[in-house]
Parts: C-alpha cells; structure tokens; sequence
C-alpha cells in the first residue's frame, strides 16, 4: 500500500540511509581507486598519485590470464551442467507426482543450505577416497551442487506459474514431445533459465570456500587473489583484477534480476 | 453406423478412487453430446480418456472404430478446447490459432491464411496480431475454439469451456456453438455440471454420478423420465416422492418424481388434493418458487408470474395431472 501523500522522510533516516549505502559500496569504491594508485606495496590513503600502469602490468602477467581462464571455464561448466540437471529436476518436480517428490526437492535444495566447508570436506574426501585426482572437473563438481539449485529454484517458480494444461493444448494440437519442448516450454520457462544459469555462472565465478578443497594446485581468480595479498608485490594487480571480477560478476546479476522482473508479466499472463 | 466415441466397459481408477467405473458409452458422429454431473463424478476423467491424456485402467476406447489405447494424443483426430483456454502466453492470436498446422509442418503463409479463417469462423477476424492476455475471457474462448478447429478434429472435446463466463456471454455463446456445431457437423463432446446448459444444447446428454453414467437419453428424456432419484435431483430439482406417497396417487409402491411447474396451487384449503402449507415463496422474475410443507414431505411448486400468490403460513391444497407424475424404475 502507497499512500497518497509524497511525505518525505525525516532527515534522521536519510542520513541513517546515506550511511548505510556508503558503509556497503565505500569499501568497493576503495578498491577501485587502489587499481590506479603509484604505490605498489601499502594501500596508502591518498594515494600519493594515480597510474593507468596496473592495466598493462595485469595484462602481461601469465599467472593472472591462467586463474581466469580457469575461472571462466569452471562457471561456464558448473553452468551448463547446472542449467540441465536443474530444469530436468524442476520439471520432475513440478510436473509429476511421485513417492518421495518432497525429499528430492529438499535434498537439491540443501547445498546452498550447507555450508561451503562442509561440502568441500565432503567432496574432497570423497574425492580421494576414490582416488580421484583434482582437476578442471573436481572444481566443476564442486560448483555444480550449489549452480543446480539456483537454476532448479529459478525453473521451478517458473513451473508452477505456468499451466500445466499448456503441454496438454500443444500435445493435443499434434505436437510431440519434442516439439512441444521447443515450442511451448523453452519459451515459457527461457528467461527463468537465463537468469539462473547468469546467477549460477556468478556464483561460480567468485566462490572460494568449496574450491580450496576441490581444486588442488589450480588457481581461480579468488584462490589467486588471496594468495596474491598475502605478497606485497604489485599489490594494485589485485585491485584490477578485483575490478575485473566485479563486472563480471554484477552484470549478469543485473541481467537476470531485470530479466526476471520483467518475466513475471510474461508468465502470468497465461489465464 | 460406426459411433465416434465408444466406450466398453472402461474404467479409470486413481488409487482407491474410481475415477470412471466400467462405463459403456457410445457417441454417434455428427451429434452434440454433453456430459453432465456434479464435480468428481467422472465426466472431465471421460473426456480425458478420449482424448487421451488419461489411459484406461481396464475396458476399450475406440474412436471412429479404431482402438484408441496407445495412441498418444498428438495422433488422435480428436482436439480439446479446454476449461481454463491453454492458450499459449508467449504467441500472439494467430500463431495460436495456427499451432496445430506449424507442428505439422505446413508453411507459413498457408497456416496464416487458414488461422485468418478460423478466426472469422468464431467471429474475431483481424485478432491475430493480439497477445491472449489482451483478450477477454469471451474471446480467449474463442480463439481456443479456433485452435482446436484448425486441424478439421472429427471430434471437438469441450471441457467446462463456458464456466469462466458471465451469464449473458454465457447464452450467447451457447447459441453460437450450437450454430457452429449444426454448420460444421463434426461430433461435439461437452462436459457441464449446469445442467440448463446441457439440456439447452445437446441432443443427448449423459448424467455422471461417481464414476458412472445414471442415464442416457435425449434432454426430454432426461428431464422428464428420470431413471432414478439422483438423476430427478440433480436435473432440474424435480420433486422426488417417496414410494408411499406415490401408492396414494398412482398405485404402485415406487419412487415418483413430479416437475414443480406440473404442481396446481389452489388457495382453498378444505379443497380436494394434497394439502400442503406455503413455507416459503421465492420470486424468479417468470415465475414464483413456493417451498412447501405436506405432512412433513418438502415439495416445490412454481407459480407462473401473474397468478395469485399464497401468504407464507398460508394453508393450500396441490392438485396435478396422474400423467405428469412420472414413476422411476424399481429400486432407484
């Protein structure tokens, strides 16, 4: 409920607001500025001078252009894989009754519900009791369990909101299962997989809990970046790959929260 | 003559429930075929079985003479306008309409031509480029009756596809399908629980009551011979008399069921017939609806507008024609 009257509000709570939103993106903003300070071994405030140096310097270096690469190829996995298993669950789910339908969907949902450590110590003694060793594909797995439940979580909203009798009208007009598929379901559940797949892909990209014990040697960009403060050499490379990781990250979340917000008309709009 | 639809001996259970219980049924081609009965009494599970979403548990299906077990819906003749429409969101009105020819594959221009058509048919010409939620609930049903045309079905299955309807759109789409259906002449199945539709329109119509068929006949048959007390009840609320009270008056021991227009109120108390006091009178606007009380069995009657009217309280004697007084069959 909106009232009617634009009273604004007391300047007490704007003040308490203000402060709370610098409080949030402050720090994020400094790390942004450190990207382009002279100083090179203390995060010195002021900055005794501002560079372009660190982009070049970032550029050149190996180990950096590794640990993305990494990166990019474990979310773009844990992605896909997620993006398959958790609309084929979502789908099961909602579509179908079955003896212990409720115990699946708990049992997808838990991973993001248990903390990272957990499933990291699970999974990497799990790994080397059978004798696994780590590779691109531990890190995948290990992603994996949280990126399906956001995809799941996505499809399913999207499941439920959409008629059931919908696969019904299409089979009945004379479409078979694929076609159906292509012309009825992918349309009305797209943009819930768009977005999920977008915050899996996020969410994989910066997660280091669960990677310290899935990935052995190999360095993501988060692993790389703790490693990285721990020697104060070239310290502002790390601020501009922290730059990097920032919009990598923020503009699929951006993408999908828009997507879905603008979705939820689309689907709605079935009755 | 092969029948369109016939039922042998089919049942769907659900668990413990039996959904459909060894019904037998036939539909003649070309005929307006309503299936009528309160919620959950098999009528909607009929009409899935047919069309294929639900498979039997025991007994055949056959469309047209072809067995119907196995066939998956996409390859029956058969098409659904369904309760809530099914229309499908992310199409505009033409591309739904057009569905069923895009899924078989026929091109572009020709499938639009045909949609174009089928819209003109149901009388929405020029919709095409609308999204479904820019419809009314009136014209999204046209537009599923438009879909499900689009593939010349030899049987149109209708479920509830009036019930989200306001009165006044309600009769005249009634008319309309009745029009439709004569012009066309393809075998309608229609599934009701407002038994003044189903009387309006089919030329059988079929009574549901858990998970089987009461009676079949044509709408006159049904209203004014019922078989059996459910089916007096539920069509059209007809006066059920029980065996004793109808000993008196016809002779034999058997349930009775009398219409409420066929009862003569006479406000003469001490006069011949049944002697009954007035309990309640509730106006309909053609007629008068009186609740009565003859010696403790409740009987409606209606006086037609115009007539004079009883006070509530009021003593009263009923009188009817032996004829009108119609016997149901022995242990209904």
């Amino acid at each position: 409920m909106r009232s009617d009257r634009s009273t604004s509000a007391p300047l007490a709570l704007k003040l308490a607001a203000a402060a709370g939103l610098l409080f949030l993106h402050l720090p994020i903003l400094l790390i942004f500025v450190y990207a382009f300070t002279t100083e090179e071994k203390t995060y010195q405030w002021p900055p005794p001078g501002f560079t372009l140096r660190w982009l070049a310097v970032t550029w050149n270096r190996p180990d950096v252009w590794q640990a993305l690469s990494l990166s990019v190829k474990v979310a773009a996995l844990s992605t896909v894989i997620a993006i398959v298993l958790g609309t084929l669950c979502a789908a099961a789910v909602s579509r179908t009754r079955f003896f212990g339908r409720e115990t699946i969907s708990l049992l997808v949902i838990l991973p993001i519900a248990l903390p990272g450590i957990i499933t990291g110590i699970a999974l990497r003694s799990a790994f080397s009791l059978m004798e696994i060793p780590f590779s691109t594909w531990t890190i995948v797995l290990g992603h994996a369990t949280f990126c399906v439940v956001v995809v799941y979580n996505n499809a399913v909203a999207r499941f439920r909101r959409t008629s059931g009798s919908l696969i019904e009208a299409s089979m009945d007009l004379g479409a078979d299962g694929f076609q159906t598929f292509r012309h009825v379901v992918l349309p009305n559940i797209g943009t819930a997989l768009l977005a999920g797949g977008m915050l899996a892909f996020a969410l994989s990209f910066d997660e280091v809990i669960v990677t310290t014990f899935t990935a052995g040697q190999q360095q993501t960009v988060p692993i790389w970046m703790l490693e990285e403060l721990v020697r104060p050499r070239q310290r502002p490379v790390t601020n501009v790959v922290a730059m990097i990781v920032v919009l990598v990250t923020a503009l699929p979340i951006l993408v999908s929260y828009y997507l879905t917000r603008d979705s939820d008309q689309i689907a709605g709009a079935g009755k | 003559m092969t029948p369109a639809v016939s039922f042998t001996k089919v049942s769907r259970h659900f668990g413990t429930v039996r959904a459909v219980d060894a019904v037998d049924l036939e539909i003649q081609p070309g005929e307006f075929f309503a299936m009528l009965g309160p919620s959950g009494s098999g009528k909607t599970t009929c009409l899935r079985l047919i069309a294929g979403f639900e498979q039997p548990t025991a007994g055949h299906i056959r469309i047209f003479g072809e067995e119907a077990q196995g066939v998956p819906p996409y390859r029956r003749n058969v098409n659904t306008v369904f309760q809530d429409y099914a229309l499908f969101p992310h199409l505009n009105v033409l591309d739904n309409v057009a569905y069923g020819l895009m899924v078989r594959g026929i091109g572009r221009a020709e499938r639009h031509k045909a949609a174009e058509e089928a819209l003109a048919l149901v009388r929405l010409p020029g919709f095409g480029a609308r999204k479904p939620s820019q419809l009314s609930g009136g014209q999204r049903q046209r537009v599923a009756l438009a879909r499900a045309l689009i593939n010349r079905p030899k049987v149109l299955l209708l479920d509830e596809p009036l019930g989200a309807l306001d009165l006044k759109l309600r009769e005249s789409m009634q008319e309309e399908l009745k029009i439709l259906q004569t012009s066309l002449g393809i075998t309608f199945v229609f599934v009701t629980h407002d038994q003044g539709e189903a009387l309006s329109m089919a030329d059988r119509v079929a009574v549901f009551n858990e998970g089987r068929i009461m009676q079949v006949g044509t709408p006159q048959d049904i209203y004014q011979k019922p078989r059996s007390r459910f089916v007096a009840d539920f069509v059209g609320s007809s006066n059920v008399l029980p065996p004793d009270f109808v000993q008196r008056y016809a002779g034999q021991r058997r349930w009775g069921s009398l219409r409420p227009e066929s009862i003569r109120v006479a406000r003469q108390a001490a006069g011949e017939g049944v002697q009954a006091r007035v309990v309640a009178l509730n106006y309909l606007g053609s007629a008068t609806r009186l609740s009565l009380d003859a010696g403790g069995l409740r009987l409606h009657a209606t006086v037609p507008a115009g007539a004079a009217l009883p006070e509530p309280g009021e003593h009263v004697a009923l009188t009817f024609n032996r004829e009108q007084l119609h016997l149901m069959e022995e242990g209904a």
